[in-house]
C-alpha cells in the first residue's frame, strides 16, 4: 500500500527528469487511479482563479498607483544605490534560509522522533520565537548580548572582556536565523508526526545506522516540508525591515522605506520590483519542487522513536542553547526592562507591592488588547487556512496553470513589506462599492492578514495535501463516499497536523503583525503588538517589555492548545 | 480508528462565533458622532490629554495611532473619503507633505496665535504643539566635556571619525538636513553630509537605537532629539549618557523641531476640531507636554521640564517649516547621494 521507499537518488532522478517536467515527479507514488496530469475539476479551477486575482491586488496596486514615473523607475532600478542593497538582501536571505533550515529541521526531529529529555516542553516552546515583533526581538537581543549590554556587564567581572559585535551581516544573520527557524520547525515537525514508521523500521532492520536512516529515509520524506519552510524564511528575510535596520545591515527594504514619503514613486517602483522578483523565485521553486518525491502520510499510532544514546545530553544542550538565545534570552531582557522600570519608576518609591507596581506599569490595560489579539489571531488563522486549502488542492493534486499562478502570487506576496500590503488593500477597499462599510473594518483586517500570511499556510497545506495517500481517497470513492464526506472523514484528519502547522504559523504572525493592524484596524481596536509598538517607539521600555511578555505567554498558550496538543493526538 | 469529529466542530463553532462578533462590533462603535483623530504621537504622549478633553467637553474622540509619515500617506490615499478630522504629527515633514497635497484646512487665527509666529504655518494649516531640540547625546565615560563640539558642523572633523551616530532614514534627521539646506544652502548641506559619510559615521535605525547604543558605550556620541535620553534615564537612572546642546550661536545643530496639529480638509466637524486644537494649546495641556513627555511647551508662560535648559538659555534655531514639505524629496536625494545611509 505504501509507495516505494524513496532513496538517496531522489535528486538524481529529479535532475534527469528535466525532459518531462510535465509529469508530477521522477518517482511518483504508485497510486492507483487519478493521475496528477488530470485537469482540475471546474469548481476548483474557478476558486483558484479567484484566489489568484485577489492575491495579485498588491502587485496591481504597485503598478497602477499614481506617481510611478517610468524614467525614475528605470533609473532607480539600475542605479548602484539600489543594486548594492538588493545584493545584500539576497546574500542575507540565502544565509538565513540555510541556517534556519538546519536548525528548524534538527529541532523538529529531536522533539518528535528522538528520546530527547523534555521533548514535549521543547515542542511547545520551539515555535514561540516567531511571535516577537522583529523590532522587539532585535532591541532585546542588542540590550542583552551586544557590547556593553546586560550579559557583558555580568561577564565583565569574571574576566570576559568583549563579546563579539552583534551588528552588520553577522548580527542580522544570527538574529534573523534565531527568529525565523520556526517557519521550518512547525511544518517539518508536523511532517515527522505523520511519517510512516515502517520505512524507518525496515531500514533499521536491514542494518542501517540511525544516521544513515535519517539521511536516506527520513530526510527525503521531510524534504518538501523543509523546502516549504525554508522558502518562507527566505521571503521573510527579504521583507524584513525592523530587525535589519536595528542591527545596522543595509538592505533593499531601507531604500523602499527611506523614500516612502520623500519620493513615493521610487518607493512604489522598487516594491514592485521586489514583488516581481519574489513571484519569479517562487515560480522557479515550484518547478523544482514538482520533481521531488511524493511521500504519503499514515496515521501512525506511535511514530518511531530513535534512542539518542550517548548523544542524548549533547543534543539536549544544543536545544537549550538555541531556545536559550531565541526565547529565554529575550524574555530575560524584557523582564529586566520591566523590573528596572518598576524599581526606577515613580510608582514604586512608596514601597508598593509587586501587584500595585505592575498595575502602575499598566498590566490592567493589557487585558483587552490580549483578548483582541487572541481572537483576531485565531480567526485570521482559520480564515487563512480555509482560503488557501483549495489552491493547495489545485497545486497538490492536479496540473494546473491557474494553480501555479495562484501559488506564485500567494507565496511571492510574502516578500512584500507588510506596509505595502496594508496600503494596497486599503487602496482597493476605498475603491470598492462597499468602501463605506468595508474600509477599516474587521473583515478587511482579516482579509489583509490572509493576504499577507497566506504563503505560510499555503506551503504547509500543500505538504499536507500531497501527503494524503491517493489510494485511500480512491478506495473511499469506490465505496461510494461523496466528495465532501471523503474530504471530512478521510482526508482532513490526515491533513490536520499539516494544516495545523500552517495555521500555527499564521496565528503567531498575526499576533505580532503591525502595519496592517495599525492602518486598517477599526479605529480604537488595540492589540498587544500595537501596545508594544506605541510604548517602544517612544522609549518606554518597561511598558514595551511587559506587553511583549504577555504576548509571548499568550502565544505559548495558544500554540499549546491549538497546534501542539492537536498534532499530538496522532502520536 | 474512529475519526474524532467533535473537537474540530467545537473549534469551528467557536471561530465562527468569534468572527460574527468581530463583524458585528464595528456596527456598534462607529457612527459619525465622534471626532476622529489620526495621531502620530503615541498613546503615551497624548492619550491622557484626549481623554481629559472628552471628559471636559463631552466630545467623543476616536484615535488611530500610527507613525506620522504613514498616517500622512494614509490620509492622502483616503482622499475625500478620509474619516479623519484632525491630524497630530510628530514630525513636520509629514505635515508638509499633506499641506503640499492640499489636504489641510486653515485653523482660526486666534487659535494659532497662541504660539509664536515661527511655530505655526503662515497659512495656518498647522500649529505647533510642543518642541524638541536636536542635541548630541554622549557617553560620559567615553567622552570628556572638553572634547565636545561647539557646532554640529564640527562633527566632520577627523577628531570625530567613527564616533558620531546618525539615523539618516529617521524623520527628525531628514527635517534637520532640510533646515540645514534652508539655513546654509544646498552646497554646504551636501558638504556636511559627505563629510559625515567620509568620517565613517555609524548609522542607526532611529533615535532610540542611538541612545541605547550610546548608553551601552557601543558608540561615544549620536545626533538625536533631546527627550529620548531623558526618557531612557527615567527608566534606568544609572545610564552614563547626557545631552549636549551645541553652544555655538544660532547653530543649525540646535534646531527646534515642533510637533503639530492640523485640521483636515475633509472634516465636517470644524468646531470640535478647533476646540480640540485649542485645548492642546491650553496651559493644562502644555504643562503635560513639559512634565510628562520632557518636551518644550510652545505657549508662552508655560515652563519647560526641570531636566532641560530653558529655551532662552539655548541658542536654538527655528526654521521656516513651510518649506519642509516641498523640500523633502531634494533632502532625501542629498542624503542618498552622500552615501551616508548605506
Amino acid at each position: 500500500m505504501i509507495a516505494a521507499p524513496p532513496t538517496a537518488t531522489t535528486t538524481a532522478a529529479g535532475l534527469s527528469a528535466d525532459g518531462d517536467a510535465g509529469v508530477a515527479g521522477g518517482t511518483a507514488p504508485a497510486s492507483s487511479g487519478g493521475s496528477p496530469a488530470d485537469g482540475p475539476p471546474f469548481g476548483l479551477a474557478v476558486v483558484g482563479t479567484v484566489v489568484a486575482v485577489v492575491f495579485s491586488a498588491p502587485l496591481v496596486y504597485l503598478a497602477v498607483r499614481n506617481g510611478i514615473e517610468l524614467e525614475t523607475t528605470v533609473e532607480a532600478i539600475t542605479s548602484r544605490a539600489t543594486l548594492d542593497p538588493l545584493r545584500r538582501t539576497v546574500t542575507l536571505a540565502v544565509a538565513v534560509s540555510a541556517t534556519a533550515a538546519a536548525v528548524g529541521t534538527g529541532l523538529a526531529w529531536l522533539t518528535t522522533r528522538s528520546d530527547l529529555p523534555w521533548r514535549r516542553l521543547w515542542r511547545t516552546l520551539a515555535p514561540l520565537p516567531l511571535v516577537f515583533p522583529s523590532f522587539v526581538a532585535a532591541s532585546a537581543l542588542l540590550a542583552g548580548f551586544a557590547r556593553g549590554g546586560l550579559l557583558d556587564e555580568l561577564l565583565g567581572p569574571i574576566g570576559v572582556d568583549r563579546l563579539p559585535d552583534l551588528e552588520g551581516f553577522s548580527g542580522a544573520w544570527l538574529v534573523l536565523s534565531l527568529f525565523t527557524y520556526p517557519y521550518v520547525f512547525l511544518p517539518v515537525a508536523a511532517r515527522f508526526a505523520t511519517l510512516p514508521p515502517s520505512l524507518e523500521e525496515s531500514a533499521r532492520l536491514l542494518g542501517r545506522s540511525p544516521l544513515r536512516v535519517f539521511r536516506s529515509v527520513v530526510l527525503p520524506q521531510a524534504a518538501p516540508a523543509v523546502a516549504a519552510g525554508t522558502l518562507l524564511v527566505f521571503l521573510y528575510t527579504v521583507s524584513d525591515f525592523g530587525a535589519v535596520q536595528l542591527l545596522r545591515y543595509d538592505t533593499f527594504t531601507r531604500v523602499i522605506y527611506g523614500s516612502r514619503v520623500t519620493n513615493p514613486g521610487r518607493s512604489l517602483a522598487l516594491s514592485l520590483l521586489l514583488g516581481l522578483l519574489a513571484v519569479a523565485v517562487v515560480a522557479g521553486e515550484r518547478l523544482v519542487a514538482r520533481r521531488r518525491t511524493r511521500i504519503e502520510a499514515v496515521r501512525a499510532r506511535r511514530p518511531l522513536q530513535v534512542p539518542l544514546g550517548r548523544w542524548r545530553w549533547p543534543a539536549f544542550a544544543v536545544v537549550v542553547a538555541v531556545l536559550g538565545s531565541a526565547l529565554l534570552g529575550p524574555v530575560i531582557v524584557l523582564g529586566w526592562w520591566v523590573a528596572r522600570g518598576l524599581l526606577g519608576g515613580a510608582g514604586s518609591r512608596s514601597g508598593n507591592s509587586v501587584v500595585t507596581a505592575l498595575d502602575d506599569a499598566g498590566i490592567g490595560d493589557l487585558v483587552v488588547p490580549a483578548a483582541n489579539t487572541a481572537v483576531i489571531g485565531v480567526v485570521a488563522a482559520v480564515a487563512t487556512v480555509a482560503a488557501i486549502l483549495p489552491v493547495a488542492y489545485l497545486t497538490g493534486r492536479y496540473r494546473s496553470r491557474v494553480g501555479d499562478a495562484a501559488n506564485a502570487l500567494v507565496v511571492g506576496g510574502f516578500a512584500l513589506p507588510g506596509l505595502v500590503i496594508a496600503f494596497a488593500i486599503g487602496y482597493w477597499a476605498l475603491r470598492s462599492p462597499a468602501s463605506g462599510w468595508l474600509y477599516q473594518s474587521f473583515p478587511l483586517l482579516v482579509a489583509a492578514y490572509v493576504m499577507h500570511f497566506g504563503a505560510q499556510s499555503m506551503r504547509a497545506s500543500q505538504v499536507a495535501v500531497a501527503a494524503v495517500p491517493r489510494g485511500l481517497e480512491d478506495a473511499a470513492r469506490m465505496l461510494g463516499a461523496a466528495r465532501w464526506r471523503r474530504l471530512r472523514t478521510v482526508e482532513l484528519p490526515l491533513m490536520l497536523p499539516g494544516l495545523g502547522a500552517g495555521a500555527g504559523l499564521v496565528l503567531l504572525s498575526v499576533m505580532k503583525e503591525l502595519p496592517a493592524t495599525l492602518y486598517l484596524r477599526p479605529i480604537g481596536f488595540e492589540t498587544l503588538a500595537t501596545e508594544v509598538w506605541g510604548a517602544a517607539s517612544e522609549g518606554y521600555l518597561a511598558r514595551a517589555g511587559l506587553g511583549s511578555l504577555v504576548l509571548v505567554a499568550l502565544s505559548g498558550m495558544l500554540t499549546w492548545v491549538l497546534v501542539v496538543r492537536r498534532s499530538e493526538r496522532f502520536d | 480508528m474512529a475519526v474524532r469529529r467533535r473537537p474540530l466542530s467545537v473549534v469551528a463553532g467557536a471561530v465562527a462565533l468569534a468572527a460574527l462578533l468581530l463583524v458585528g462590533l464595528p456596527a456598534c462603535s462607529s457612527g459619525n458622532d465622534r471626532l476622529v483623530v489620526y495621531s502620530g504621537r503615541s498613546e503615551e504622549l497624548i492619550g491622557p490629554l484626549l481623554e481629559r478633553f472628552s471628559d471636559e467637553t463631552g466630545v467623543k474622540i476616536d484615535v488611530r495611532y500610527g507613525d506620522s509619515p504613514e498616517l500622512a500617506l494614509l490620509i492622502d490615499q483616503e482622499g475625500d473619503a478620509s474619516p479623519a478630522d484632525v491630524f497630530i504629527s510628530q514630525n513636520p515633514g509629514a505635515v508638509g507633505f499633506l499641506d503640499q497635497q492640499g489636504r489641510l484646512k486653515p485653523l482660526p487665527p486666534d487659535v494659532v496665535r497662541r504660539v509664536p509666529a515661527q511655530d505655526h504655518a503662515e497659512d495656518r494649516t498647522w500649529v505647533g504643539l510642543s518642541g524638541r531640540v536636536r542635541v548630541l547625546v554622549y557617553n560620559t565615560e567615553l567622552v570628556s566635556e572638553d572634547d565636545l563640539p561647539r557646532s554640529v558642523l564640527d562633527l566632520t572633523a577627523e577628531q570625530y571619525r567613527g564616533e558620531v551616530a546618525v539615523a539618516p532614514t529617521n524623520g527628525s534627521f531628514i527635517d534637520f538636513v532640510t533646515a540645514m539646506r534652508s539655513e546654509l544652502g544646498d552646497d554646504q548641506a551636501r558638504e556636511w553630509l559627505e563629510g559625515m559619510a567620509d568620517n565613517d559615521s555609524p548609522t542607526y535605525a532611529n533615535n532610540n537605537a542611538i541612545v541605547a547604543a550610546v548608553g551601552r558605550g557601543e558608540v561615544p556620541m549620536g545626533l538625536v532629539n533631546h527627550y529620548y535620553n531623558l526618557r531612557a534615564k527615567a527608566e534606568d537612572p544609572g545610564v552614563p549618557s547626557e545631552n549636549w546642546y551645541f553652544p555655538a550661536e544660532d547653530d543649525v545643530g540646535s534646531l527646534l523641531i515642533v510637533t503639530t496639529a492640523s485640521k483636515l480638509g475633509t472634516t465636517d466637524r470644524d468646531d470640535d476640531a478647533e476646540e480640540l486644537v485649542e485645548f492642546l494649546l491650553s496651559e493644562e495641556a502644555q504643562r503635560f507636554f513639559g512634565e510628562e513627555t520632557f518636551e518644550y511647551p510652545l505657549v508662552e508662560g508655560v515652563a519647560p521640564p526641570s531636566e532641560v535648559p530653558k529655551l532662552a538659555e539655548l541658542s536654538v534655531t527655528r526654521v521656516d517649516l513651510d518649506e519642509l514639505g516641498s523640500g523633502l524629496r531634494a533632502t532625501q536625494d542629498l542624503i542618498d547621494e552622500s552615501g551616508l545611509a548605506e
